[in-house]
C-alpha cells in the first residue's frame, strides 16, 4: 500500500508538472499578447512595451516558465511584494496574489463539489437500487424515464429554472450564495442548497441507470443466490452481497466523472453567480490572465489527482481482491 | 391435437418413509416469448440416509427442480404448483421467513461453482460463519470457531489461518470444500448438490465425493446430487432420477438404471459416456439433436424428434401421446416393455461394452 | 486619449451593450418598442445642456438636504464584477467611477439638480477653478478642513502627487489628458518622468506648481478650457502622499470620500462603511445618509433584474450600480406599475455608428445608401429595445453639448427602419451594383444577431457582403488597424465628459491615424483637422458647442464617415425602500451620492 502510495504520488506530481509545462506553452501559442488587453483601445508600441515590463513578458517564455516555477517553491518578488511559497505569481488584471486568491475561493467550489457529490451518490445510487429492487414495477418505469430526462437537463437551463421558481417568485429558497461553514453551518447549507441540487442532477441521472443496471446484474450472480440459500435474509443479501458489487463500477465511472464533477461545480459557480474557482478559471481565460490561469490549472487538476487516488484507494476498500494482489 | 385427455402421470402413492416427497411439482416462468414449462409434472421421494441422483442434459430442468425446494425463484416471475413436502412441511406455500429459517439450517445446497458462488469480498470463514450466527443464534466468536472446525472437516490444511483468507486466495478444490463446509455448517437434513465437482480436475472430484459421503454417513442427511455425469451418480447415489425437458423420464435404483436402462434418452446418455472398458475403435455418440425448447415443447413425447425408434411405436403415438411414468421403477416410453429390453440387449448393450 | 484598462474590454462590453448580455426574450423588447414610455428626446436636452461653471458658493459645503431623506440603514449593491482597480488613477470604468463618487474626491465634481443640469464645482477646491492667461495657467485652492480617512490634512503636495504618479510606469489604465496637455502627447508625456515622483524628482513649477498649501497651478503650453471637467474624471481623485503605496495601493487605497472600505474580498464582495474624517460641511453634493454598502459580485443583469423585481428580504435595500434591466426582463418590468416607480432611466453616451473605412468606401453615394439603408430599429430592437436604444440621427450623442435633436440629414427619425428604395437608387447611381463588401462585426451574441439584419440590409440594396467575424476580445486592436482590410465595422464611442472635445478628437481627427488610433474611419480632411485644432483652443464654451455642431454637420454631410445607427439608454431598477433615485447624468447611471434607506 505505501508503495502504492508513493507511485502514485510520484505520476501524481509528474502529472501536474506536465499539464503546468502545456498551459503554459500553450498560453503563448496563442497569437494574443495578453498586454494588449491592458492596453486597450489607443495602444501604442511605447505603451505595450511598459506593460510587457509591468507583466514581466518581455523575457524568453522559457525563463518566465523557469521563474514560475522556482516561484512555487521559493516564492518571489513583485512590484506589490514578496509572493512567498507556494507563490504561483500575481494576476496580470488586478495584481492580487494568485495562491490567495486561489485558497479564497478554493473552499467554496471545494463544498460545492463535494456536496453535490454527496447528494447526487445518495440520491442517485438510492434511486438505482429502489428502481433494481422493483424491477419492471411502475416504480422502475418512472424513475428510469425521470433519468431520462434529468440526463438530458443542463446546469445552465435548469438553473435560472430553479431560481426562477423556488426562489424570485415563490421565496420558498434561500437564493445561492456563498458563506464559509465557519461563519454559519446554516448559511453555508442554505446558500448552496439549490447549487447542490442542480448540479447534482445532470449526474444523479446516470448514476441512478448505472446503480440500477449492476444491482440487477449483481442480483443474478450466483452467490448472491448462494447467499439466500444458506438462508440470509433479502435484505441482508441485497445490501451487503449484491450492493457491494454493484459499488465496484461505480466507484470506477466516479474516478472518470471526477473531473466532470469539477467542472460541473465551476458551471454551477457561473449560473448562480457564486465566487468559487470557476468564475476566476473563466475570467483568468478571457483576461488572458497567464498567472491566475496557471494557479486554476495547477490546483484543480492536483485536486482532481487527489479525489482520483481516493477512489482508487475505495476500490481496495471494497474489493479484498485488489488490496491483496 | 389429437391427444388423449389423460395426459398426466399416475400419482404415486407418497412413501411414508419419505423425509422430502416432491409431488406434481411444475415451475412456470413467464418471459416475454411466452410460459417456459422448466419442470412440468415432477413427483419424487427421497429418504434420510439416501442420495437421488438426478441426471438430465443442461435446460432440463433439475436445476430449477432443486431452487424451486429451497425457494429461490422470484415469485413475481415465476409460478410454482405441486406439492414439496420436507419432514411433512409444505414448502411450496411456505412464507420467506419460514423459508429463510430452512435455508441453510435443514435444507442446504453445494453449487456448481464456488468461485462464482462465494463472494469475493468477505472472508471464507466469515461467509461459513453467516449461516451459523442467523440459525443457531450463535456470537462471532463461537461461530467463528465453528467456522474453523468446519473447515477442518472438509479437509482444509491450517484452517485456523485460512479462515480469515479471501475466496481468490484458495484453489478450486479448497473452494469448493470451504463451500461445503458452508452449506454442512448447520448440519442440514437435506442437502442438494448442484454439480459439485464438474468445475474440478478428476482426483478432486474423487476426494470431493468421498467427503460428501462420509459426511452423509457422519449426519445422516438426505442427498440429492444433481449432475450430468452417470460416472459420478455411479459411485455416490442410491436412487435415480433422469429428466428430460422438465419432466422425469425414468426412475428407479441406481443399479437398475445404469444395468438396464429402459428409456431411449437414457440410453442415449450411457452412450455418450467414455467407459474404461469400452473399445477403442468404438466412437462415442452423442444424442443426435438438441434438447427441445421449453416454450414449445414437441407435442406427444418431448424426446420424440431426436428418437431412433419412434417408428416401433405404431399409431404414431410418439407425436401425439405423451408417455406417462408409472410409479417406482419404470420410464415414460411408448415402447412396450419387451420391446425395451429386446432393443436394449441387441443395439444398445453390445455398444457399451 | 483613452487608455482602456484590462477590464476595460469586458466592462465595456456591458456598458455600451446596454444590459443586452442575455438577449433571448425578442418578444419583450418588440412590444415594448413600439408602445414604450421610456423617456427620450426630452430628458436628452437637459443631459446635453452645456456644463456651466460653478462659483465658490455652489462649492461650498453641505449639499442641500434631500427631501425626505433619514439616516441609517445598509444598503446592498449586486454587481456583475469586480471593480477592475481601486486605486483611482487607474480607474477609468463606469463602474469605478461611481464607487470613485463615494469612496474618492479630486479637486472638481459635478453638481446636478433634479432636471439633470449639470454644474462643475469645487469638490475638494474651492471653487472650479481660475484661469488666466488665456486658458493657459489654471489655479485651484483647497478647502479648509480637508482630511483622509486617516485624518491626516490634505495639501497642494498631495494633489501634486496625484497628477505626477500618474506617470509612474505601474499606472496603465488611467486617463491621460491632463498628462499630455502639460507634458507631450501621445505616451511622451512620459519621458517628463519616468519613474513618477517616487525617485524625489517632480514636473517643474513651469509646468505645475505649489506656491503653498493651499494652491495648486496647473501651466499649459496650449489653453485647455476643458481642465476642470478633466480633473472630475476618477482617474485625477486624491491619492495622498503619505500613504501612496504604489502598486498595492490597488487594493487598499485610502478614502477620501463620505465612506470607506472596511472590508474587501476581491472578486466576492466589498463592504463601505462610513468615513468619520469626511466633512459634510466640505462638500456640496455628497451625502452619507446610510451606515455603508455592501457591495457583492457575481450578479448577472439577469440576475440583478430578477432579484429587485421580486423585492423580497434584502432586495428592498438593494441597488445596480452599473447592472441594467435584463433584455429578457424589460418587459416585466414596464407591463408592472409598481415596479416602474422603481426604475431611473436615461441616456448613456455612446453612439454605435458603422464606420467606413474610407480608404476603400471611396465612393460617397454608396456610404450614403448604406446610411440611408440601415434600419436602426431593428438594430438597437436587439440590444434592450426602446429602453437599450434609439436611432441615432447624428454621430452626436444626446448627452453631449451642442447636440441638435432636429438634425437629422438621412431622415432616419421618419424611417427609423431604413430607406431601401432610396438607397438602391444611390447604389444604381454610382453604379456599385454588386460590390464587395467586407463586414466585420464581434462575436457577442449581440452583435451576432445584429450582423443578421445589417447583412441582410446591405444584400437588400444590392451590394455583395463578405462576413467577417472577429473575436470580441481584439476587436478594437483589430479595426484600429491602419491596415485592416475591412470596409465596415460597428464601433461605439462614449464622451469622458460632457464635451465634444473628448469625442471629435480622438474619431475624426485624421493627423492622430495610427495603428492602435480611434479614427476608425480612416478620415483625414484637412479642413476638419483645423477646425478641430481650432475649437480646441475655444476658451468659451458656448462659442466651443457652437463650433463643434457646426462642425459636425460638416462631417456627416459632406464626407458621412460612419452611419450613425443608435444611441444606447440605461435603464436601472432599485429596490422598494432606497430613495433619493435619480440619473446621474455625469456616471450614466444612478446617483450614488444621495441614496437613502426609506426604513
Amino acid at each position: 500500500m505505501l508503495q502504492f502510495l508513493i507511485r502514485r504520488t510520484f505520476g501524481a506530481i509528474l502529472t501536474l508538472f506536465l499539464i503546468s509545462a502545456v498551459t503554459f506553452f500553450m498560453f503563448f501559442a496563442i497569437p494574443q499578447d495578453p498586454a494588449l488587453l491592458a492596453c486597450g483601445k489607443n495602444c501604442t508600441p511605447d505603451a505595450l512595451a511598459v506593460i510587457h515590463q509591468n507583466l514581466g513578458l518581455d523575457k524568453p517564455v522559457p525563463v518566465q516558465f523557469w521563474n514560475f516555477l522556482v516561484g512555487i517553491f521559493a516564492g518571489r518578488d513583485f512590484a506589490v511584494g514578496h509572493c512567498s511559497a507556494p507563490c504561483f505569481g500575481v494576476s496580470f488584471s488586478n495584481q492580487q496574489n494568485v495562491w490567495d486568491t486561489i485558497v479564497d475561493r478554493f473552499p467554496l467550489t471545494l463544498s460545492l463539489s463535494v456536496g453535490g457529490l454527496i447528494v447526487f451518490l445518495i440520491v442517485g445510487l438510492g434511486a438505482g437500487l429502489i428502481a433494481a429492487k422493483n424491477k419492471g414495477t411502475a416504480i422502475d418505469k418512472v424513475f428510469s424515464s425521470a433519468s431520462l430526462v434529468l440526463t438530458s437537463m443542463q446546469i445552465y437551463f435548469l438553473g435560472p429554472v430553479v431560481l426562477g421558481l423556488f426562489v424570485y417568485s415563490t421565496g420558498w429558497l434561500d437564493k445561492p450564495s456563498w458563506v464559509p461553514i465557519g461563519e454559519s453551518v446554516s448559511g453555508w447549507f442554505m446558500g448552496l442548497l439549490i447549487p447542490w441540487l442542480v448540479m447534482s442532477v445532470i449526474f444523479t441521472a446516470n448514476y441512478t441507470r448505472m446503480s440500477r443496471s449492476t444491482m440487477i446484474e449483481q442480483l443474478q450472480e450466483e452467490h448472491v443466490r448462494a447467499a439466500r440459500a444458506k438462508g440470509m435474509s433479502s435484505r441482508y443479501v441485497f445490501f451487503r452481497y449484491a450492493w457491494r458489487g454493484s459499488l465496484i463500477p461505480i466507484v470506477t465511472i466516479l474516478g472518470m466523472d471526477l473531473g466532470a464533477l469539477f467542472g460541473g461545480a465551476m458551471v454551477t459557480e457561473i449560473t448562480f453567480g457564486l465566487p468559487g474557482i470557476g468564475r476566476l478559471a473563466r475570467d483568468s481565460v478571457i483576461d488572458k490572465d497567464l498567472p491566475l490561469t496557471m494557479g486554476v490549472m495547477i490546483v484543480s487538476a492536483a485536486f482532481i489527482l487527489l479525489f482520483n487516488l481516493i477512489v482508487d484507494a475505495m476500490y481496495a476498500v471494497i474489493d479484498p481482491r485488489v488490496r491483496l494482489s | 391435437m389429437t391427444t388423449l385427455t389423460k395426459t398426466e402421470d399416475a400419482p404415486a402413492p407418497t412413501d411414508p418413509d419419505a423425509f422430502l416427497s416432491v409431488r406434481d411439482l411444475r415451475v412456470h416462468f413467464s418471459t416475454e416469448d411466452g410460459l417456459v414449462k422448466a419442470v412440468d409434472g415432477l413427483s419424487f421421494d427421497l429418504e434420510r440416509g439416501q442420495t437421488l441422483g438426478i441426471v438430465g442434459e443442461s435446460g432440463s430442468g433439475k436445476s430449477v427442480t432443486n431452487l424451486s425446494i429451497l425457494g429461490l425463484h422470484n415469485p413475481q416471475s415465476s409460478t410454482i404448483t405441486g406439492e414439496i413436502l420436507l419432514d411433512g412441511q409444505d414448502l411450496t406455500d411456505a412464507s420467506d421467513k419460514e423459508l429463510e429459517k430452512l435455508r441453510g439450517n435443514k435444507m442446504a445446497m453445494i453449487f456448481q461453482d464456488a468461485l462464482t458462488a462465494l463472494s469475493p469480498y468477505y472472508t471464507v470463514g466469515r461467509q461459513i460463519a453467516e449461516p451459523y450466527m442467523k440459525h443457531t443464534g450463535a456470537s462471532k466468536k463461537e461461530a467463528r470457531a465453528r467456522a474453523i472446525e468446519m473447515l477442518g472437516k472438509v479437509g482444509i490444511p491450517d484452517p485456523k489461518n485460512r479462515v480469515d483468507d479471501y475466496p481468490h486466495q484458495f484453489s478450486g478444490g479448497m473452494r469448493q470444500r470451504a463451500m461445503i463446509a458452508m452449506s454442512l455448517v448447520c448440519n442440514p437434513e437435506l442437502l442438494i448438490a448442484d454439480e459439485p465437482t464438474t468445475a474440478l480436475d478428476v482426483t478432486v472430484q474423487a476426494q470431493i465425493l468421498d467427503l460428501l459421503k462420509d459426511l452423509q454417513q457422519e449426519f445422516g442427511s438426505a442427498i440429492i446430487l444433481i449432475t450430468h455425469d452417470l460416472g459420478v451418480v455411479a459411485n455416490v447415489a442410491d436412487d435415480l432420477l433422469v429428466m428430460y425437458a422438465g419432466r422425469a423420464v425414468e426412475r428407479g435404483s441406481v443399479r437398475e438404471v445404469l444395468k438396464r436402462p429402459e428409456h431411449p434418452y437414457t440410453w442415449g446418455l450411457l452412450g455418450s459416456m467414455p467407459r474404461l472398458a469400452s473399445d477403442v475403435s468404438e466412437p462415442l455418440r452423442p444424442i443426435p439433436g438438441s434438447p427441445p425448447s421449453l416454450l414449445n415443447p414437441p407435442a406427444g413425447c418431448a424426446f420424440n424428434p431426436r428418437c431412433d425408434y419412434v417408428d416401433l411405436v405404431g399409431g404414431g403415438r410418439c407425436t401425439s401421446e405423451r408417455p406417462l411414468l408409472p410409479a417406482g421403477r419404470g420410464s415414460a416410453c411408448h415402447l412396450e416393455a419387451e420391446r425395451k429390453q429386446q432393443v436394449f440387449i441387441e443395439k444398445i448393450q453390445p455398444r457399451l461394452g | 486619449m483613452s487608455i482602456f484598462g484590462t477590464r476595460r474590454t469586458r466592462a465595456a462590453v456591458i456598458a455600451l451593450a446596454a444590459g443586452s448580455l442575455v438577449l433571448t426574450a425578442c418578444g419583450g423588447s418588440n412590444d415594448s418598442g413600439s408602445k414604450d414610455n421610456s423617456k427620450t428626446q426630452e430628458d436628452a436636452a437637459k443631459q446635453s445642456a452645456a456644463v456651466t461653471y460653478g462659483d465658490a458658493k455652489a462649492s461650498t459645503g453641505p449639499a442641500a438636504e434631500v427631501p425626505g431623506a433619514k439616516p441609517g440603514g445598509t444598503i446592498s449593491v449586486l454587481q456583475e464584477d469586480d471593480f477592475s482597480h481601486l486605486d483611482p488613477g487607474q480607474t477609468y470604468v463606469s463602474d469605478g467611477k461611481i464607487l470613485d463618487r463615494l469612496i474618492q474626491r479630486g479637486l472638481t465634481q459635478y453638481q446636478e439638480d433634479d432636471e439633470g443640469k449639470q454644474t462643475l464645482v469645487g469638490d475638494l477646491a474651492t471653487d472650479s477653478g481660475k484661469q488666466t492667461d488665456g486658458g493657459k495657467t489654471w489655479t485651484f485652492t483647497l478647502k479648509d478642513g480637508l482630511k483622509d480617512q486617516n485624518g491626516s490634512a490634505i495639501t497642494s503636495a498631495d494633489i501634486r502627487h496625484t497628477i505626477e504618479r500618474m506617470y509612474a510606469p505601474f499606472i496603465t489604465d488611467g486617463p491621460t489628458y491632463i498628462q499630455q496637455w502639460l507634458s507631450g502627447s501621445g505616451t511622451t508625456y512620459r519621458k517628463a518622468l519616468p519613474d513618477g515622483p517616487y525617485k524625489g524628482k517632480h514636473l517643474p513649477d513651469s509646468v505645475l506648481a505649489t506656491p503653498d498649501e493651499k494652491t495648486v497651478v496647473f501651466k499649459f503650453k496650449e489653453p485647455q478650457p476643458d481642465l476642470p471637467q478633466a480633473l472630475a474624471m476618477p482617474g485625477y481623485s486624491v491619492v495622498p502622499e503619505k500613504t501612496d503605496t504604489k502598486e498595492k495601493y490597488d487594493t487598499a487605497p485610502v478614502a477620501t470620500g463620505p465612506y470607506k472600505i472596511a472590508e474587501f474580498k476581491p472578486g466576492k464582495s466589498l463592504k463601505l462603511v462610513k468615513n468619520t474624517n469626511w466633512d459634510p460641511k466640505t462638500d456640496s453634493v455628497r451625502h452619507q445618509y446610510v451606515d455603508g454598502f455592501n457591495i457583492g459580485f457575481n450578479h448577472s443583469d439577469d440576475d440583478q433584474t430578477k432579484t429587485l423585481l421580486a423585492d423580497r428580504g434584502e432586495a428592498k435595500n438593494s441597488i445596480m450600480f452599473t447592472g441594467q434591466v435584463a433584455t429578457n426582463q424589460v418587459r416585466n418590468v414596464v407591463e408592472d406599475p409598481e415596479a416602474m416607480k422603481r426604475t431611473i432611466q436615461g441616456y448613456a453616451p455612446y453612439v454605435w455608428q458603422l464606420n467606413f473605412n474610407l480608404d476603400r468606401m471611396t465612393d460617397k453615394k454608396v456610404r450614403d445608401a448604406i446610411t440611408y439603408a440601415l434600419p436602426s430599429a431593428q438594430i438597437y430592437k436587439l440590444d434592450g429595445g426602446a429602453y437599450g436604444g434609439e436611432t441615432a440621427t447624428g454621430l452626436m450623442s444626446p448627452t453631449t453639448p451642442g447636440y441638435d435633436k432636429t438634425y437629422d440629414p438621412f431622415g432616419k427619425l421618419k424611417k427609423p427602419n431604413g430607406d431601401v428604395e432610396k438607397a438602391k437608387q444611390l447604389i444604381k447611381e454610382a453604379g456599385a451594383e454588386g460590390k464587395k463588401v467586407v463586414y466585420a462585426y464581434a462575436n457577442t451574441p449581440v452583435r451576432q444577431q445584429q450582423s443578421v439584419v445589417i447583412a441582410d440590409r446591405l444584400k437588400a440594396i444590392g451590394l455583395e457582403v463578405v462576413k467577417k467575424e472577429i473575436d470580441q476580445a481584439t476587436w478594437y486592436e483589430q479595426v484600429g488597424k491602419v491596415d485592416n482590410g475591412l470596409d465596415l465595422y460597428m464601433t461605439g464611442w462614449g464622451q469622458d465628459w460632457p464635451s465634444a472635445s473628448t469625442v471629435f478628437p480622438p474619431l475624426y481627427d485624421g493627423t492622430q491615424l495610427q495603428d492602435g488610433s480611434s479614427v476608425y474611419s480612416h478620415i483625414n480632411d484637412e479642413k476638419v483637422n483645423k477646425e478641430i485644432a481650432r475649437i480646441l483652443k475655444i476658451t468659451d464654451p458656448a462659442e466651443a458647442q457652437k463650433a463643434w455642431g457646426a462642425l459636425h454637420r460638416d462631417i456627416v454631410e459632406r464626407i458621412n464617415p460612419a452611419a450613425p445607427i443608435y444611441y444606447t439608454k440605461v435603464f436601472q431598477i432599485f429596490g422598494s425602500n432606497v430613495g433619493g433615485l435619480r440619473y446621474s447624468a455625469d456616471s450614466s447611471y444612478v446617483d450614488v451620492t444621495r441614496l437613502y434607506l426609506k426604513k
